[in-house]
């Protein structure tokens, strides 16, 4: 019971943001000094053109009744039809987001695969090399823009050596596989289709690792300073006494422990992995949301904004609503409170 | 710890190898082909920024990347031939004849047989018409070539026999402008047959056409993944001389670097979308070459008549004569554009080849003196981003300064979005006001009317310049039907306006390719496109 009333407030919770957000953006949106009708139509459009379009998106109506006709279609279902596109958002979204997810699923893997492994290095190795070169690698992955990295790995693993593609999804000559979930690698897996699910992989690597540096050098952090933490516990002496080897007692009672604030900043990471693949995606030419977001706020196209902004204002929460149920089945002391 | 000591060792590799990122692979080496695309061997791979793609529908489209493929996709009556805008040729129409009946000028076309769509379907004088119908009922986007441009209607347009088609126009539209206008994408002539199958809910089968198509040139559309690609494949039924190509692929790739680097790995095989930094690194590489290529654009400054002294001609003359137009080519454009300084470009009929300004201080300083200025001060309008030509909008702003600075004009440079510069160019607020203009259809009248006819209230308006004898003068030459007569009423106004309109038209950009060397017959036009079933590899 106790649990759900938990999950009860979260969602709660979940909605209350949603309603602040699309406040937020929409009134954003509409009152700075810009005119999606100009951007949208052009220098050459006329009059007659300009109001019928400002008809269309009901822009000819006050900010308030604008809003309440954009609530009113959420409630619906619809998200509103794009500026830039002329689809309905609700679409455009849905061609674009699995290849976010993978991309960011990808990002969130590599941060997870090496970030843990680094801090853990790094906090045994406390004061030496190892721990000098995972501190250094994190500083750099936590200050580097990732515009300007995705461009240095580009320019050194694509156009200089030649060992990975530098962008899109897939090989140009090879066919994507048949769309089950829009993840390639996963629906690659489940078509049996080899060659694809290669073309997918290698395709995933430069921008995953990309995206996925600022991530894994937090996380490294992170579990290097609550590692050094648990280290120093009188359980681990316990653990040493009892004549386990070193192994077990980093691996079973060290990092175990120590990883409880780790697993509780992947939702937040996940979040940043989504911020992230704006810039991430139009580097690496990857179809996803985040490309869509910035072709649109570049033509105020606002509806497909504020769908974006939906969408990555559910997912954010959400994340972190999965981390802290983990959590709240993980550490038993959270659920006293 | 000595395990701990080894697994070390085995994380450090691991972290190697990650940053190395794993195995070594070739990219776009793939042994799995795609059937749709025909191999790589014979498609084109054409990197290029589609996040413009509507629709590929040609009653709907109006954006650079859809004008592009869809001109390879649908055939029209009349068109141009490779790079010339100046002589009409015939398309799916072996002869046109213009008639004055009185009241109207009847355009009879006559289409040459046999001709089929890529369904198989014959094109006949029926499918023109639904054409020239469907587009002004669906009233999209270039609708307003034929209703606003032509006065075109749609009882205007007659099917007499299978093979003949009258076009009724009324004496105010420009016969000559029409026949333009029927070269662009809107003159596509589309399948009615298949069309009419894929209508629903009387969308005149815009929901079909969007990715899909329904024409007689030389390739058709395959698919079009939004935000990834079009692939356009061979039509084996086009009635011209069958392209060499299996398919062309258009690759949404935004950025100039990445589409440089596919371009030098042979991803690709043209890079569409190159600045003159790409452009330079270019230069010299083996198996790649550069094509600089003319627009149709014209960068020029708007000076608004209604804020003093810029009502004044001498102090426009003035700023004018002061710009160091060849400085802004040679440096900021690094060549990417000419010095055009007339209304109309260079490749349209009716360009005024003249260039009498080039940064003569005296001159101009003299011609403020006679409008008894000294001291003026301006606002300066100006978007951001990169003006077409490679050189930053700012870049061209600090130059204009700087030039009009040393004869004692001071602008205050206001940076501001495209959208918020038109929004107060459009309102007549703008002082100052650079921007570029390019034509709806490759026709002088394009130009002229705008910049001249304050009663379009387009760009004669948006800068208060009110002169009806030249704006009658404009309409009157878009009528001529005779071409030397015309060239020679553009040269009348032109001239004119060169002294006398609020505009210092600076350069006219070109445009710029990167091809693998192996491409032969790409003939970029300035209009927006390049007949790709000329195009080998």
């Amino acid at each position: 019971m106790r649990f759900l009333g938990f999950l009860t407030r979260r969602i709660v919770g979940i909605a209350a943001v949603m309603v602040g957000v699309s406040i937020i953006t929409f009134a954003i949106s509409h009152v700075i000094p810009a005119d999606p009708v100009a951007a949208a139509l052009g220098d050459h459009a006329t009059d007659q053109q300009i109001e019928a379009f400002r008809a269309e998106y009901h822009l000819d109506r006050p900010l308030p009744e604008q809003y309440l006709t954009y609530v009113v279609g959420l409630a619906h279902g619809d998200l509103g039809r794009s500026i830039r596109t002329r689809r309905p958002v609700a679409d455009d979204l849905f061609d674009s987001f699995p290849a976010t997810i993978e991309l960011s699923l990808a990002a969130l893997l590599v941060a997870i695969v090496v970030g843990i492994p680094a801090g853990v290095w790094s906090a045994i190795f406390r004061g030496r090399l190892p721990d000098h070169l995972v501190r250094l690698l994190s500083l750099i992955g936590g200050s580097i823009p990732v515009f300007w990295l995705g461009l240095i790995v580009i320019g050194l693993f694509y156009y200089q050596l030649g060992w990975l593609p530098g962008g899109a999804r897939i090989d140009t000559f090879v066919e994507p596989p048949p769309s089950r979930t829009g993840l390639y690698v996963i629906d690659s897996l489940l078509a049996g289709d080899l060659n694809a699910l290669r073309s997918s992989l290698l395709h995933l690597v430069l921008p995953a690792l990309t995206l996925g540096y600022f991530s894994t050098a937090v996380i490294a952090r992170m579990t290097r300073s609550s590692m050094l933490e648990v280290l120093g516990q009188d359980y681990m002496r316990t653990a040493r006494a009892k004549g386990l080897t070193e192994r077990l007692v980093i691996l079973r009672h060290g990092l175990r422990n120590a990883l409880i604030p780790t697993v509780t900043i992947l939702g937040l990471t996940f979040g940043s992995l989504l911020s992230g693949a704006v810039l991430t995606e139009t580097i690496f030419s990857w179809p996803g949301l985040g490309r869509y977001a910035t072709a649109a706020a570049i033509a105020l196209d606002f509806p497909a904004v504020l769908g974006v902004t939906l969408l990555a204002a559910i997912v954010y929460p959400v994340a972190n609503l999965v981390v802290d149920v983990a959590y709240f089945w993980l550490d038993p002391r959270t659920q006293r409170g | 710890m000595k395990s701990l000591r080894y697994a070390s060792i085995v994380f450090a590799i691991a972290l190697l190898v990650a940053g190395a990122c794993g195995a070594p692979a070739t990219p776009g080496a793939s042994a799995s082909v795609s059937p749709s695309a025909g191999g790589a061997a014979s498609t084109l791979v054409i990197d290029r920024d589609t996040s413009d793609l509507i629709s590929l529908d040609p009653a709907v489209l109006y954006e650079f990347s859809a004008v592009f493929a869809t001109h390879n996709v649908y055939e029209t009556l009349v068109r141009f031939e490779g790079t010339d805008l100046s002589t009409i040729k015939a398309g799916l129409a072996t002869s046109w004849d213009i008639k004055d009946t009185g009241t109207r000028n009847d355009i009879t076309f006559k289409l040459k047989t046999g001709q089929k769509f890529a369904s198989g379907n014959p094109v006949t004088a029926d499918d023109v018409v639904y054409s020239v119908q469907r587009a002004i009922k669906l009233n999209k986007s270039p609708a307003f070539l034929y209703t606003d441009i032509a006065g075109l209607k749609a009882d205007d347009v007659k099917a007499t026999d299978p093979t003949t088609v009258v076009m009724s126009l009324p004496k105010t539209a420009s016969a000559s402008a029409f026949l333009t206008i029927l070269t662009f994408t809107i003159g596509g002539v589309v399948d009615s047959k298949e069309v009419k199958s894929k209508e629903t809910g009387g969308d005149s089968g815009s929901g079909y056409l969007l990715d899909h198509s329904a024409g007689s040139g030389p390739f058709s559309v395959d698919h079009w993944t939004k935000n990834s690609e079009v692939l356009l494949k061979a039509n084996p039924n086009y009635g011209g001389t069958k392209p060499s190509l299996s398919g062309v692929l258009f690759k949404h790739v935004p950025e100039p670097t990445n589409q440089q680097f596919a371009l030098e790995k042979g991803d690709i095989d043209i890079a569409n979308d190159l600045g003159p930094e790409q452009i330079t690194a270019l230069q010299g590489k083996a198996g790649v070459t550069t094509v600089s290529a003319d627009s149709l654009l014209l960068v020029y400054v708007g000076m608004n008549a209604q804020f003093k002294p810029l009502d004044n001609v001498k102090v426009r003359e003035a700023l004018r004569t002061a710009v160091d137009y060849d400085g802004i080519v040679k440096n900021l454009l690094k060549g990417n554009g000419k010095k055009v300084q007339g209304i109309i470009p260079k490749g349209l009929a009716g360009s005024n080849e003249a260039t009498p300004f080039q940064a003569d201080v005296a001159k101009a300083k003299s011609l403020l003196q006679e409008a008894g200025q000294t001291a003026i001060t301006l606002e300066f309008l100006v978007p951001t981003g990169q003006a077409p030509g490679g050189a930053s909008w700012s870049d061209l702003a600090a130059k204009l300064k700087s030039d009009w600075a040393a004869i004692g004009v001071t602008v205050n440079i206001k940076q501001t979005t495209t959208a918020d510069l038109l929004a107060t160019y459009r309102a007549q607020k703008g002082q100052l006001v650079m921007i570029n203009w390019g034509p709806d259809y490759p026709d002088p009248d394009a130009n002229v009317g705008p910049f001249t006819d304050y009663k379009q209230k387009s760009i004669g308006w948006r800068n208060a310049w009110d002169d009806p004898t030249i704006a009658q003068k404009g309409r009157d030459a878009a009528l001529i039907t005779d071409p030397t007569k015309r060239a020679a009423a553009y040269k009348d106004i032109t001239d004119y306006v060169l002294h006398n309109g609020p505009y210092v038209v600076l350069y006219q950009p070109s445009e710029l390719f990167g091809l693998r060397s192996n491409v032969k017959g790409f003939n970029w036009s300035s209009i927006g496109w390049a007949e790709l079933a000329a195009v080998t590899k």
